[in-house]
C-alpha cells in the first residue's frame, strides 16, 4: 500500500502539472479586451506594448515555460494585475485562505455531528415520525434555492440575534454563527440522506439477519455493522466536500461581506486576472487531488473488502 | 487471520479519524483565530463620521495608472490637484495660487502653494510637495513599464510635447517632455497646440502629485498599498484592507482643511450591498445607500420624506447608433439591413417611432425627463457667452427631430416605396444587442422593442434582441459589429465639445495619427461606433458617403478654430446637427442619478461635467439625520440658482 | 470460519437436513412426471417480471404517485397554459390605457393572478413559460450526465486497466473549476439555453461518472461476480446483467434528484451572471430578479411565487426518486 501511495502521489504530480497547464492554455484564449478596461481609448500600439509587457505576445510554450520555472524555481506565482495590482497572489491567497478554511472547517464539522446522527437516527426509525421530520428537513434545504434561504437566515438570524448583517462588524465567534449554520444546512440534509439511504439498504443485507439470529443487540447492529458499512461511500466524500464548501461559499461569504476565497475565482476570471486564476487553480487542485487519494485511502481502510492493489479476478 | 487483530486495526482507524476531525477542529477555532476583535467603539462623540457600504474593490490605489472611476474614488480624496473645482463648476486654485499662459498659448506656468506636505497613512509628515513631485508622476504615467491606462490623457486632451513619443520609447530623455520644475514653486507645462481647456486637464488622476524619492523607491510597487503611498489630500487613508474595509481620516494639516467636514470616512465592502444597504440604512447601521430602480417605489411609499437622488453628471453621454457594417449571422439577414440604414427615410422613421421616455422608464422610471438628452454633447457640459451649447443656435428646433408617430409613418410609407424597389425585404430585421445581466438595458430593450414595433408595424419592422455575453461585452458587440441599432455611451476627456466627436472620428488617437490608420492585419480601424466611415472606402451608398463626408469636413473646420470659442462651439454645434438632422444616431441620455437615502448633502459637494471632482468629500457636511426630501430640494434649488448665476 | 460454528445456526442447518432426509424417506412425496413439451421452454420458478414488480411497487406509494401525476400536471400545463383564455404574454409589456406607462409591480389580482414584475410583465404567464425553460434543461441535463456518467463510471469501476487512466482525467477534469468552463463557453457560444446545458453536463457528467464507479468498486468482487468471471462470461453481459440492476435504484434517485439540481445550478449561474437573458424567462432568473426584492415585504410575492413552484418540482422529483429507488430494489418486491 505504501508503494501504491507513494506511486500514487508521484503521479499527482503529473496530474497538476497537466491540470496546471491546460487552465494556461485555457485563460490565454480569453478576448484580450478584458485585459484592458479603457481599450475604447488606446491604441493598438498601446495594445501591443502593454501585451508584450504582460508577456502575452509571445509564443504559449514559451509562456507556459517561464511559468513553471517561476514556480519551481521561485516559488513565484506572480503578481496579480486587476485584482489587486502588482500585489504578489500568494500574499493575496495568504490573507484569504485561513478564513475560508475556518468557515469551511467549521460548517463541515457542523453538517458532520449533526448530519451523521440525524441519518442514523432516520433510518432506526425508518418510517416513524423522526423519519419524516428529518425527511420532511431534507426536502425542503433541497427545494428552496440556497441563495434564498440564506438571505432569510441572514434577514431575520441577524434580527434575532441583535448584530450588524455585516462579518466585520460582529466581534468574533458570534460573527460566525450564521455563516457557518446557513453554510452547513446543505451538506447536513446531504449527509443525513445518503446515510439514511445507504443504511436502509444495508439493513436488508443477510449479515445483518446473521447478526440479529446471533442475538445481538439493535445498537450494537445499528452502529457497529450498518453504520460503519453504510459510512464507506460517504467517507470517500468527505474531503472533497471540504473543498466544495470552501469554493461554494461564494453566496455566505458575498451575503456577509467576508473576505475569504470564495467568490474570489468567478471574481478573478471575470477580471481576467491571469496570475490570480493560476494560483487559485493550483491551490484548488492540489486540495482536489489530495482531498481525492485521502477519501481512497479512508474508504480502503474503513472497508477492507476493497483494494486498490491487483487481486484475483483481473480483467 | 485472527478476528481480534483486525478489530484492533478498525479500532485505531476510527481513533485516527476522530484525531483528524478533532485536528480540524482546532485548526478552525484555534490557529486560525487571528482574533481580529473588531475596534466597534461607537464614535459617538463630536467627531463627524461617515460609514456606508461599497459593492466592489477597487483593484489599485494607483492613481497614476489607473483608468476607472471606481479606482480614482481614493485618490480624489487623498491627493490635492494643481486645481480644483468648486461645487459650481468653476476652476479655483488648489495646489497652485495662481497660473499664468504664455502669449502663444503654448506654456503653461503653475506657482505652486508653499508649506504643503506629504504624510505617510499614520499622518506622520514626511517632505514638502514640490513642483519636481509633479515632474516625477507624470514621468511615472509617461514610462511605459508602469503600464498607466490614463497616459492617453496626456497627450490626446492636453496635448503635453513629446509625451507620446516619450512613452512609445522614441525618445529616452524625459527632460525633452513638456515639463519642468523652474523651481521647487513653479511648475510649467509646453503643450504643442494652443489648448483653451488646458488648465481644466490638471484635475486628471495622472496629473497629480507622488513623492518623486518614494516613486523610484518603489516603482511598479507604489500604492499597492496604503502603506506604501504618500497623502497630501484631505485625507489620508488609515486602514485599507481589501474586501473589508477603506477608513480614511480628515487630514488636519491639508491647506485647505477648514473646507473638510468630515473627520472620518468608513467603508465597508459587502458583494450585496445594493441589496443590503437600504436594509441597514433601515437599521441604522450605515449613513448611506443607494437605492436600486426595482426597491425604489417600494422606498417610496414606506419613507417618502427620505429618498432623495444623487446628483446628474453630464459626464457620459448615450446615444442609439445605427450600425453602417453589421457583422451578424446571416439568419438576421445583414445585407438586408444595410439595404435599409442606408435609406434615410428607414432611418428617419425609426427616430421617429422611438418613444425616447417610455424606453428610459426601466432606468429612470420616475423622472426620465431630467436625463432626457436632444444633443450627443449633454446639456451643462460646456457654454459659452452665458449659452449653453446644447442651446446654441444650430441646435434651434432639435427637440422637433424625435419621436412623432405620424410623421414616423410618413417617412414608413416612403421608405418601403424606396427600398421596395432597392429590393429589400421586409419585415426588416434589426437586431437590438443589450448585455445579459444588466436587468435595467435588458428592460430597456424589451420595452423599445414593443413601442418601435408597436408604432411601425411587424410587417416593417422586425426587432431582434440579442443578448450579448456580459465578459469582453464591447468587443463582442459594438466593436465586432453585432448591432443593427444599440444604445452605446462616450466619455468626455476634457471639457470641450470637440470630446464628443471623438466616436464618430474615422481616427482619433494620437497614437495613431503617428501613422498606423490600418491595424496590422490590413484592416481599416477608424471608428468602431457606427462604423459609418467604413462607407468612405465604396460608393455603393452615395446619399450616406455624402452626409458622411460633410461631417468630418465640419468637424475638421471647427476644431481649427482655437481662438474664438463662440465660433469654434457654433461650428462644432453645427457639424453634429448634421448627424442629428440625417438620423445617423439619435441622443438619448446622461446616465441617471440614483435614488439614495444619504446623510451628506451632496450639493456641496465639488462639481465638474467630466472626471474625478465629482468623487470628493470634501465641502460636505454630515448631518444629523437623513437629508429630507425638502432639505434636498432647497438644496438643489439654491444649487442650481448659483450654478445659472455662475455661468 | 468463525460464522458456521455459530450454534443457533448449526441447529438450524441441523434441522433442515433432517426435514429433508424425512422427505426422501417417503415415497409418497414422489411420482412420475409425463415428458410435457411446453415445460421444457417454461424458465425461471414464476412469472416474476423486474420491471413490472417496480411499478406494482411504486404504484402502491400513494404519495409518490400523486407526485408523479402532478409533474406530468405541471408539464402538461406549461404547454396548455399559452392556450387558456385570459392569459397575457410572458414577453409582453402591459400597458395603463389611461397614461401609456407599464403598470409595474402590481400586486396580484383578478387579471394578472400573481401581479406584474418590475417593468410590468405578467409575471403568472413568466414563471409558466419559465418552467418550461427550466423543466426542459433539468430533464436534458440529467439525461446526458446519466448516459455519460454511468457509461464511463461503470467501465472505470470494473475495468481495472481503464480505472488509472479514468481516475487521471477525472483528476484532472474535476479540478479544473466549472466556472473557467462555463465562462470560456460563454465567450465562445451566445447565452442561450443549448449553451446552458451544454455548459452543465460538460462537467456535470464527472460527478455521476465517479459515483457509479465508487458504486461499482464496491460490488465489483462480490461473490457473485466472481463466479461469473470464473464462468468466464464477458465483461459487457456482468456490467449489464450483474452490475446495472443492482445500481439500478441508486442510479435512479440520483438522475431525479440531477433534474432539480440542474435547475438549482442554473440558478447560481444566473447569480454569477452567466445565466440566461431575461428575454427567455426561466425559473432561475425569476427567483433572481426576485432575489433583490427580497428585504421589500411588498415586492416579496415577485420571489416567492417562482420559489413555490421550484421547490414543488424538486420536492416531486426528490420524492418520485426516492419512491423509485424503493420499489427498484428487488428486495423489497417480496
Amino acid at each position: 500500500m505504501v508503494k501504491y501511495l507513494a506511486k500514487r502521489f508521484l503521479r499527482s504530480f503529473i496530474t497538476l502539472f497537466i491540470i496546471l497547464s491546460i487552465v494556461f492554455v485555457l485563460v490565454r484564449q480569453m478576448p484580450i479586451e478584458g485585459y484592458f478596461p479603457n481599450i475604447e481609448k488606446m491604441s493598438q500600439a498601446d495594445i501591443e506594448r502593454d501585451l508584450h509587457m504582460m508577456g502575452l505576445d509571445q509564443p504559449i510554450l514559451v509562456q507556459l515555460f517561464d511559468f513553471f520555472k517561476d514556480l519551481v524555481c521561485e516559488g513565484s506565482l506572480g503578481v496579480s494585475r486587476v485584482y489587486r495590482t502588482n500585489v504578489p497572489v500568494t500574499t493575496i491567497l495568504a490573507d484569504k485562505i485561513p478564513l475560508s478554511v475556518q468557515l469551511g472547517s467549521m460548517s463541515l464539522c457542523l453538517a458532520l455531528l449533526v448530519g451523521l446522527p440525524m441519518g442514523t437516527l432516520m433510518a432506526k426509525y425508518k418510517g416513524k415520525l423522526f423519519d419524516h421530520i428529518g425527511t420532511g428537513f431534507i426536502v425542503l434545504i433541497n427545494a428552496v434555492p440556497a441563495a434564498v434561504y440564506y438571505l432569510f437566515i441572514q434577514l431575520y438570524g441577524t434580527d434575532l440575534l441583535n448584530i450588524s448583517m455585516l462579518f466585520t462588524r460582529n466581534p468574533e465567534g458570534i460573527r460566525w454563527v450564521l455563516p457557518v449554520i446557513s453554510m452547513s444546512l446543505g451538506n447536513i440534509a446531504y449527509y443525513a440522506m445518503w446515510l439514511r439511504r445507504y443504511m436502509v439498504d444495508e439493513s436488508k443485507k443477510d449479515y445483518v439477519m446473521l447478526a440479529r439470529i446471533k442475538g445481538a443487540s439493535e445498537n450494537q447492529i445499528m452502529f457497529r455493522h450498518i453504520f460503519r458499512n453504510s459510512f464507506v461511500p460517504l467517507a470517500q466524500y468527505i474531503p472533497t466536500s471540504f473543498l466544495n464548501t470552501v469554493i461554494g461559499s461564494i453566496y455566505i461569504e458575498s451575503l456577509y461581506g467576508i473576505p475569504g476565497m470564495g467568490g474570489l475565482l468567478v471574481d478573478v476570471i471575470k477580471k481576467q486576472d491571469n496570475n490570480m486564476i493560476q494560483g487559485i487553480v493550483l491551490l484548488f487542485a492540489c486540495v482536489g487531488v489530495i482531498g481525492l487519494i485521502l477519501g481512497d485511502i479512508l474508504m480502503v481502510t474503513l472497508d477492507p473488502r476493497i483494494s486498490f492493489t491487483k487481486k484475483g479476478g483481473d480483467r | 487471520m485472527s478476528a481480534n487483530k483486525k478489530k484492533l486495526d478498525k479500532k485505531v482507524i476510527i481513533a485516527i479519524a476522530l484525531v483528524l476531525i478533532a485536528v480540524i477542529a482546532v485548526i478552525a477555532s484555534g490557529v486560525f483565530n487571528k482574533s481580529k476583535t473588531d475596534d466597534t467603539k461607537n464614535p459617538a462623540d463630536a467627531q463627524a463620521v461617515f460609514t456606508t457600504l461599497y459593492g466592489s474593490e477597487v483593484s489599485t490605489l494607483n492613481y497614476l495608472t489607473t483608468g476607472t472611476t471606481w479606482d480614482q474614488t481614493i485618490g480624489a480624496n487623498v491627493i490635492d490637484t494643481l486645481v480644483e473645482y468648486n461645487s459650481f463648476a468653476q476652476v479655483i486654485p488648489g495646489l497652485a495660487e495662481s497660473w499664468e499662459v504664455s502669449e502663444d498659448e503654448l506654456t503653461w506656468t503653475f506657482h505652486l502653494r508653499k508649506g504643503v506636505k506629504w504624510y505617510d497613512h499614520t499622518g506622520k509628515p514626511v517632505a514638502d510637495v514640490t513642483a519636481n513631485d509633479f515632474v516625477s508622476a507624470l514621468k511615472y504615467v509617461l514610462t511605459a513599464e508602469y503600464d498607466s491606462s490614463s497616459s492617453y490623457l496626456v497627450y490626446d486632451a492636453a496635448n503635453i510635447v513629446n509625451a507620446v513619443e516619450y512613452e512609445a520609447g522614441e525618445i529616452t530623455d524625459f527632460s525633452l517632455v513638456g515639463v519642468k520644475a523652474v523651481d521647487d514653486y513653479t511648475l510649467q507645462y509646453n503643450v504643442t497646440k494652443p489648448t483653451p481647456y488646458f488648465v481644466s486637464c490638471m484635475t486628471y488622476g495622472c496629473f497629480m502629485p507622488a513623492y518623486g524619492p518614494q516613486l523610484e523607491e518603489l516603482g511598479a510597487d507604489f500604492a499597492t498599498d496604503n502603506e506604501k503611498m504618500y497623502y497630501c489630500g484631505a485625507f489620508i487613508m488609515e486602514e485599507f484592507e481589501p474586501q473589508v474595509k477603506h477608513v480614511f481620516v480628515k487630514n488636519y494639516n491639508n491647506w485647505d482643511a477648514a473646507n473638510v467636514h468630515l473627520d472620518k470616512i468608513v467603508r465597508e465592502y459587502n458583494a450585496e450591498a445594493a441589496t443590503l444597504g437600504p436594509v441597514m440604512v433601515e437599521r441604522g447601521e450605515i449613513d448611506s445607500a443607494s437605492l436600486s430602480n426595482d426597491i425604489l417605489d417600494e422606498w417610496m411609499s414606506k419613507n417618502p420624506s427620505i429618498v432623495v437622488r444623487d446628483r446628474a453628471v453630464p459626464d457620459y453621454s448615450y446615444f442609439y447608433a445605427f450600425n453602417f457594417n453589421p457583422q451578424y449571422d446571416a439568419e438576421y439577414e445583414p445585407e438586408n439591413w444595410i439595404l435599409a440604414v442606408n435609406n434615410e427615410n428607414f432611418r428617419q422613421s425609426i427616430m421617429k417611432a422611438f418613444d425616447r421616455l417610455y424606453a428610459m422608464r426601466a432606468i429612470e422610471p420616475n423622472n426620465p425627463e431630467s436625463v432626457l438628452q436632444n444633443t450627443i454633447t449633454p446639456k451643462t457640459f460646456a457654454a459659452v457667452n452665458g449659452t449653453d451649447f446644447s442651446e446654441l443656435e444650430p441646435f434651434a428646433g432639435v427637440a422637433d427631430l424625435y419621436f412623432n408617430a405620424e410623421a414616423a409613418l410618413e417617412y414608413k410609407t416612403k421608405a418601403v416605396e424606396e427600398l421596395t424597389a432597392a429590393g429589400a425585404k421586409f419585415p426588416v430585421k434589426m437586431v437590438i444587442t443589450y448585455k445579459s445581466g444588466d436587468t435595467d438595458w435588458e428592460n430597456e430593450s424589451i420595452l423599445l422593442k414593443q413601442q418601435i414595433e408597436g408604432v411601425l408595424g411587424t410587417d416593417y419592422v422586425e426587432c431582434v434582441l440579442w443578448a450579448g455575453p456580459s465578459e469582453s461585452f464591447l468587443s463582442k458587440t459594438r466593436r465586432a459589429g453585432m448591432y443593427s441599432f444599440m444604445r452605446v455611451n462616450w466619455g468626455g476627456d476634457y471639457v470641450d465639445p470637440a470630446t464628443w466627436t471623438d466616436p464618430f472620428a474615422e481616427s482619433f488617437n494620437a497614437a495613431d495619427a503617428l501613422g498606423n490608420l490600418y491595424a496590422a492585419d490590413g484592416a481599416h480601424k477608424g471608428n468602431s461606433y457606427n462604423m459609418m466611415d467604413m462607407l468612405l472606402d465604396t460608393d455603393a451608398y452615395p446619399e450616406t458617403t455624402a452626409t458622411v463626408t460633410e461631417y468630418y469636413a465640419a468637424v475638421t473646420e471647427a476644431k481649427a478654430i482655437t481662438t474664438d470659442t463662440l465660433q469654434r462651439y457654433t461650428k462644432l454645434a453645427a457639424a453634429e446637427r448634421i448627424l442629428l438632422d440625417n438620423a445617423i444616431v439619435v441622443p438619448y441620455c446622461i446616465w441617471p442619478a440614483s435614488a439614495q437615502v444619504t446623510k451628506l448633502n451632496i450639493f456641496e459637494g465639488q462639481y465638474a461635467p467630466f472626471g474625478m471632482s465629482n468623487l470628493r468629500y470634501k465641502y460636505q457636511h454630515l448631518s444629523e439625520n437623513y437629508i429630507t426630501v425638502d432639505q434636498f430640494n432647497a438644496a438643489e434649488a439654491a444649487w442650481l440658482e448659483a450654478m445659472g448665476t455662475t455661468k | 470460519m468463525a460464522i458456521l460454528k455459530h450454534p443457533k445456526l448449526e441447529e438450524l442447518e441441523q434441522h433442515c437436513c433432517e426435514a429433508l432426509q424425512e422427505d426422501l424417506n417417503d415415497p409418497s412425496m414422489f411420482a412420475y412426471a409425463d415428458f410435457d413439451e411446453t415445460a421444457v421452454e417454461r424458465t425461471g420458478a414464476s412469472n416474476y417480471s423486474y420491471w413490472r414488480s417496480t411499478l406494482n411497487a411504486f404504484s402502491k406509494n400513494k404519495v409518490a404517485m400523486f407526485l408523479l401525476c402532478l409533474m406530468l400536471a405541471v408539464v402538461l400545463f406549461t404547454f396548455i397554459q399559452p392556450l387558456l383564455p385570459a392569459q397575457f404574454d410572458p414577453f409582453d409589456v402591459n400597458n395603463d390605457p389611461a397614461t401609456g406607462l407599464p403598470i409595474k409591480n402590481l400586486q396580484p389580482n383578478s387579471v394578472h393572478w400573481l401581479g406584474t414584475n418590475s417593468i410590468g410583465q405578467d409575471l403568472w404567464a413568466r414563471i409558466w413559460s419559465g418552467t418550461r425553460t427550466s423543466l426542459f434543461i433539468g430533464i436534458a441535463v440529467a439525461m446526458i450526465e446519466a448516459l455519460v456518467g454511468i457509461l464511463v463510471g461503470v467501465l472505470w469501476g470494473y475495468v481495472r486497466k481503464l480505472d488509472f487512466f479514468f481516475t487521471e482525467i477525472y483528476n484532472v477534469l474535476d479540478n479544473i473549476p466549472s466556472t473557467i468552463v462555463l465562462i470560456l463557453i460563454s465567450f465562445i457560444l451566445k447565452p442561450g439555453v443549448s449553451t446552458i446545458i451544454l455548459a452543465m453536463s460538460i462537467t456535470g457528467w464527472i460527478g455521476m461518472a465517479r459515483f457509479v464507479r465508487n458504486q461499482v468498486l464496491i460490488i465489483r468482487d462480490r461473490d457473485y461476480n466472481v463466479a461469473s468471471r470464473c464462468l468466464g462470461t464477458n465483461t459487457w453481459r456482468i456490467i449489464m446483467k450483474n452490475l446495472l440492476p443492482y445500481l439500478v435504484s441508486v442510479i435512479m434517485l440520483r438522475m431525479a434528484l440531477s433534474i432539480p439540481g440542474a435547475i438549482g445550478s442554473e440558478v447560481f449561474i444566473t447569480y454569477i451572471g452567466l445565466g440566461l437573458p431575461a428575454t427567455t424567462p426561466s425559473l432561475g432568473n425569476l427567483i433572481n430578479e426576485g432575489r433583490t426584492l427580497m428585504m421589500s415585504p411588498n415586492l416579496r410575492y415577485q420571489l416567492i411565487y417562482p420559489t413555490i413552484l421550484l421547490s414543488i418540482v424538486t420536492i416531486s422529483f426528490y420524492m418520485i426518486g426516492n419512491a423509485f429507488s424503493d420499489a427498484a430494489d428487488p428486495k423489497n418486491h417480496i
